[in-house]
């Protein structure tokens, strides 16, 4: 029963780890920049869910806010700081959006204080319990909303007009500009879909952790490893990779210790990286 | 090193790339001293046979000797060592380094592991840059360069590494007549210094002046091999680059 | 050319005559500036010269630390012996681990190396010999003259490799390697043994400055001597003073090391976030570092900035 529960657990979890790699994961493929401050999003969208949760309103309806909140903020940072180094090297874009991530850290702890936050409505602690595995609702209705988020992605990804824009964006400029798309305008909206996704998820990571500025460079680790696994072309396979890494740190700390769970997370990246041909890796 | 082996001999080379057969069963020499032209349609497998010579991929199958050894399984750096120098259908500059410094490379390492000496390998250079006519941008940033300088820096580049075959992908893609007409005398020069080409060009008319002998690859297939004037007649030939529409 | 080398005798002098000029607070923060910069320089050796980032070479500082303490603390032996163990052990992990990750590139080595340091940290904290999560208490040595003059040599000698490299033939096989990769094998660079070569000469350095500080501060545990916090602000003082140059990265950690002195004084959040602004003005208008300004600035004026961002911007 316990290994049933630890898989049930390492599953609703591996969902939401999904939906934080889903941004990431989106933003590398088109922008082909590893955003390092996407762990900052993660934490913008918690504290954005946690203060209206404190001021009343319910979580799951503070989302779609946190949400439209971070698509702003992302919108405005592509169009007017990431942009102007876009085109720079790799080292310089990852360095660029590290310090994007020292600032929006210590801004919010000055905002925000370095206390640790909740958001625990009333149903917080209420689970169901089936077969003897014992369901956490919160983390359930967490781990739909990934999925649903992800086959929403798909879905725009595939059939919207914007959709079909994005993709000849992030196979190629210059034949963006000539299906009449301004390549400037489409990076600034991906990437307020990259932290729209990210505050969604830091929002659900409320419901189940304790919310920190400081919570930031773990989790775009975290989310940097699952769109490995995952890959740059599928959502649902980046909420997959999620499962992957959210099953693999349950049965890490099951039967190693919870000193080794980040550790595990790591390790697998490590060997598939070595272990996959290096040639497949290289982003199209 | 039998002196009676062929400077550069392919036996039975086949490449699949998942599933798809990209190159199959091809088999033909270079004799020393030689040009010989590759030419084929688009997708024939001409830049894959460049990567399986030039050691960029391995081959599924077959053999590849250079002075009679295998080479089959060494890496791109030992056969530029042993005396294989390739050009790329996109040029590959070192972007940041100056037109100089990117011929000095060549010098310093290339055939025979290279020259040690840095201030002689500089110098080496600059006569590789007069030869091709670049000698005037020496100074400037190799990302600066046009089209055509940059297939000149390619070659002085790969000129310096004093390579015993020369593999030329579509060096002559996108030049202007004129262009192209110094670009054969150039590779002339390049075959009078003693080095062995072999030029894959897509376009027919500047290969048949230039090439010795002419190899023809279709489908990943070596359809035809000989005199350029009788391989151009060869009606398979005609065929591949024309269509079914007049077989 | 040789000239300008002498200029640099009166400046290492003064860096020299620093532990009879100054107070204990001066020698204390050069020590800790003289070591950072030490670890920027190393970086620089794989990272500056072929542009394989590294957010790992804390591994390699811990290694180091950890070789001195347990040599030191477990067996009793004189503080080289253990500097050596240290420098040792790196060269080994380096040496094998070089292999498969420097296949990989871009931001998948970075991750990778990333990955290293976190994973000998947790090893550490579950080896008996070395304290396990408490860690171990080095013999205390109270002599921060000789400390720093340890550092300084240990920069010195740093900067002096990294300026034969930048003349020497396998200095260019590490530039040529960074500009285009595939282009350099094709011209006859044996760019597995170059990068391996530039990974244990900067694994060596970096663990050498790992035991000087763990013999130094007397106490090493796994979370300050693998700490990834060192990682972040050796790239950042390298990119800021100039990477793939010979004495940017020292600068930058000097510059850097100032800055974040005088305002760790005021409020820490403050610093922090002020460091954050500075990389992010840093990679907008001084891309090739603070090195690169002098001669960018003499040639363009105040239209450097401009043209740096012209340059990078969509």
């Amino acid at each position: 029963m316990l290994f049933a529960q630890i898989l049930v657990d390492g599953v609703l979890l591996g969902g939401l780890y999904g939906l934080m790699a889903l941004g990431m994961a989106l933003v590398w493929g088109v922008l082909n920049i590893v955003n390092l401050a996407h762990g900052a999003f993660i934490m913008l969208g918690g504290y954005v869910v946690y203060f209206l949760f404190v001021a009343g309103l319910d979580p799951f309806a503070a989302l779609p806010i946190a949400m439209l909140a971070l698509f702003a903020l992302g919108y405005v940072i592509q169009r007017g700081l990431l942009n102007l180094i876009v085109r720079s090297a790799l080292l310089n874009t990852l360095l660029f959006t590290f310090g994007l991530n020292v600032v929006l850290t210590y801004l919010a702890q000055l905002l925000f204080s370095a206390d640790f936050r909740t958001i625990n409505p009333s149903y917080a602690g209420a689970n169901v319990t089936l077969a003897g595995v014992t369901v956490p609702l919160a983390w359930l209705a967490a781990f739909l909303v990934a999925v649903l988020l992800a086959g929403l992605l798909q879905l725009l990804l595939d059939r919207s007009r914007l959709g079909r824009a994005i993709r000849a964006t992030a196979q190629n400029l210059d034949a963006a500009r000539l299906y009449g798309v301004d390549p400037r305008q489409i990076y600034a909206v991906t990437f307020g879909i990259g932290a729209a996704l990210a505050g969604t998820a830091g929002g659900l990571y409320g419901l189940v952790a304790q919310i920190t500025p400081y919570i930031g460079a773990t989790l775009t680790a975290k989310s940097f490893v699952i769109a490995i696994i995952g890959g740059l072309e599928n959502p649902l396979l980046v909420i997959l990779g999620g499962i992957v890494i959210g099953l693999a740190e349950a049965l890490a700390s099951l039967y190693l210790g919870p000193t080794y769970s980040d550790v595990i997370s790591f390790g697998l990246l490590v060997l598939i990286l070595v272990l996959r041909p290096a040639r497949s890796l290289k982003l199209a | 090193m039998s002196e009676t082996a062929p400077l550069f001999e392919a036996r039975g080379l086949t490449k699949r790339f998942q599933g798809l057969v990209a190159l199959s069963e091809v088999s033909f020499r270079l004799e020393r001293g030689a040009i010989m032209g590759l030419i084929g349609p688009n997708g024939a497998g001409k830049s894959t046979l460049v990567s399986l010579i030039g050691g960029a991929l391995a081959p599924d199958a077959g053999e590849i000797r250079f002075e009679g050894a295998r080479i089959d399984h060494l890496p791109p750096f030992r056969r530029a060592h042993l005396g294989i120098g390739r050009t790329y259908q996109l040029t590959k500059p070192f972007p940041g380094l100056s037109v100089l410094d990117n011929v000095t490379l060549g010098a310093l390492f290339g055939a025979g592991g290279g020259e040690r000496d840095r201030a002689k390998a500089r110098e080496q250079a600059r006569e590789w840059l007069d030869f091709v006519g670049l000698a005037p941008q020496a100074a400037q940033h190799a990302d600066h360069l046009g089209g055509p300088d940059r297939k000149r820096l390619e070659f002085a580049k790969v000129l310096a590494m004093r390579p015993k075959l020369l593999l030329l992908d579509e060096v002559m893609a996108g030049l202007t007549p004129a262009e192209t007409d110094s670009a054969v005398a150039l590779i002339r020069r390049i075959r009078d210094r003693g080095m062995t080409v072999l030029v894959i060009e897509h376009v027919v008319s500047a290969i048949r002046r230039l090439s010795d002998r002419l190899l023809v690859l279709n489908h990943g297939q070596l359809i035809a091999e000989g005199e350029p004037a009788a391989v151009l007649r060869d009606p398979r030939v005609v065929e591949a680059y024309l269509g079914r529409r007049r077989a | 050319m040789k000239w300008r080398w002498l200029a640099l005798a009166p400046v290492l002098a003064v860096l020299a005559g620093v532990p009879w000029l100054g107070d204990a607070v001066l020698i204390q923060f050069g020590i800790n500036a003289l070591l950072i910069a030490t670890l920027a320089q190393s970086w620089n050796i794989l990272g500056g010269f072929t542009g394989y980032v590294s957010f790992g070479n804390s591994a390699f500082y811990g290694l180091g630390a950890y070789g001195t303490a347990i040599a030191m603390a477990q067996w009793h032996q004189p503080f080289w012996l253990g500097l050596a163990l240290g420098a040792v052990l790196a060269v080994v992990v380096a040496a094998v681990l070089g292999g498969p990750i420097l296949r990989l590139r871009g931001p998948y080595f970075a991750i990778v190396t990333l990955g290293i340091s976190a994973a000998l940290s947790a090893l550490f904290a579950n080896l008996d010999i070395a304290g396990k999560n408490i860690g171990l208490i080095l013999p205390l040595t109270r002599d921060d003259a000789m400390f720093y003059e340890l550092s300084l040599g240990l920069l010195a000698a740093a900067t002096v490799a990294v300026a034969w490299i930048a003349r020497s033939r396998f200095g260019i096989a590490l530039i040529a390697i960074r500009e285009n990769e595939d282009a350099a094998a094709a011209v006859g660079v044996d760019a597995t043994r170059y990068k391996l070569a530039a990974l244990i000469l900067a694994a060596v350095f970096t663990a050498l400055a790992g035991g000087i500080h763990a013999y130094w501060i007397t106490f090493i545990d796994p979370a300050g001597s693998f700490d990834t916090t060192l990682d972040v602000r050796m790239v950042i003082m390298t990119m800021f003073g100039g990477p793939g140059t010979v004495f940017g990265p020292v600068i930058g950690a000097f510059v850097l090391s100032a800055i974040y002195e005088v305002l760790a004084n005021g409020i820490s959040t403050a610093a922090a976030l002020f460091f954050g602004l500075v990389i992010l003005l840093a990679v907008i208008f001084l891309p090739k570092g603070l090195i690169d300004l002098g001669g960018g600035f003499r040639a363009l004026g105040w239209r450097y900035f401009l043209a740096n961002i012209e340059r990078h911007r969509l």
